[in-house]
């Protein structure tokens, strides 16, 4: 399975004139994230009686590209200086705290122990089936089964800092 | 219907009427008092929201219903030539910081729009959260600059002299940099004067974290299989 969208579009059909293509870059929808999806985000931070004018939409999808590519490079060169070929999730949070985005660390490593408990419980089953493919994996087959074992990888050369926010079987996993 | 820019209301609720109801009963008063009681009122409904992220988070449950595409933000990550290879928690990860990223911009841009009495988010209302916060410097790109001038015209005309917005020459004193300080200085609780979200987060707590789910699912399974 290409990476290719298996679904048509989600964004609206024109694509907006102020914000012409640049020479060579990919589509417009591999560029940013479904407008509808960012909208529906949006909504939740406004009051009921609150709108959102189209033009607000539109550079907010800009600006979340923005903000992934952002911290992407950041993380990417961390990785580069250690030797490593794979960002992983600390490694996006330790560019988040680099770049001044102090508040999001704290509900985000909650988030991504809580993730990998439930991946460890994936493994695990998936480990005794034997097989590592799983629906919700992005990209190729094969990619996946490598992704996971790089995954493992990582997790033992993890540094895991005491802290109580880590859930102690984080510490006697694997 | 949305498309409707307000830029004409948007010109005439420059002036700030006297004893509006708009906001909370704090329209009389000295010079400084307003301004102080803005900035309280707005780092008091940041400081809300990043506490109920926390308590959301604890709660989260479901790792495959994601609000944003994981294969996009993939794509997005791969855009950069330098990157080589990235786990599959990554975009995981990523999902749930650009939806704390988007609610974080929505919010700061929502209170601009309030602070000019308008309802309906505009351009102008990003343009001016971005340059109020430090940690959105790299962004500022992507507004034009004649968005930001659009508030100065607003700040001309401004009746009582009271600035509605923060001059993109640094910031004002004791604010902390992406961080609200949390100094009341009388101790007196104001209420905010946006309170109506509030009630969307606890109503939206109260049914599920992902109440759109269904088609956070579309996408989520049309991207991934």
């Amino acid at each position: 399975m290409s990476d290719a969208p298996a679904s048509p579009s989600h964004e609206s059909g024109g694509e907006q004139s102020p914000r012409g293509s640049l020479s060579g870059a990919a589509r417009e929808q591999d560029r940013y994230l479904p407008i509808a999806n960012i909208s529906r985000i949006m909504k939740k931070a406004l009051p009921p009686n609150g709108k959102i004018a189209k033009d607000a939409k539109d550079t907010m999808q800009e600006c979340v590209s923005e903000f992934i590519s952002f911290i992407t490079s950041e993380a990417s060169e961390k990785c580069q200086k250690e030797k490593r070929k794979t960002i992983n999730g600390d490694d996006l949070l330790w560019a988040m705290a680099t770049l001044g985005f102090e508040d999001y660390i704290e509900p985000l490593k909650v988030y991504l122990a809580r993730y990998r408990e439930a991946e460890g419980d994936t493994k695990g089953s998936a480990r005794s089936g034997d097989g590592s493919a799983r629906p919700d994996q992005v990209g190729l087959a094969g990619q996946n089964a490598q992704l996971v074992h790089q995954g493992s990888l990582n997790y033992i050369g993890l540094q895991v800092q005491p802290q109580h926010l880590v859930m102690p079987s984080m510490q006697g996993h694997e | 219907m949305e498309n409707n820019q307000q830029q004409g209301a948007q010109a005439q609720s420059g002036p700030y009427p006297g004893g509006a109801g708009g906001s909370a009963g704090a329209g009389a008063g000295a010079g400084a008092a307003p301004f102080q009681h803005l900035l309280q009122q707005q780092q008091q409904q940041l400081q809300m929201f990043w506490s109920y992220q926390r308590q959301e988070i604890e709660h989260v449950n479901d790792f495959k219903n994601h609000q944003l595409p994981l294969a996009r933000i993939k794509k997005i990550m791969k855009a950069d030539e330098d990157v080589r290879m990235i786990s599959a928690e990554a975009p995981i990860l990523f999902a749930k910081a650009c939806e704390l990223f988007i609610l974080e911009l929505t919010i700061r841009s929502w209170l601009h729009a309030d602070e000019n009495k308008r309802r309906t988010l505009q351009k102008n209302d990003i343009a001016a959260a971005i340059t109020r916060t430090d940690i959105f410097d790299f962004l500022v790109d992507i507004v034009p600059r004649d968005e930001i001038k659009d508030d100065a015209a607003l700040v001309g005309a401004t009746a009582s002299g009271v600035p509605y917005y923060y001059p993109p020459i640094g910031q004002p004193a004791g604010m902390m940099i992406g961080r609200p300080a949390v100094d009341p200085a009388t101790g007196v609780y104001v209420q905010p004067p946006s309170q109506a979200w509030q009630s969307v987060w606890q109503s939206a707590a109260e049914d599920t974290p992902y109440g759109t789910g269904a088609q956070g699912n579309l996408d989520g399974q049309s991207m991934e299989f």
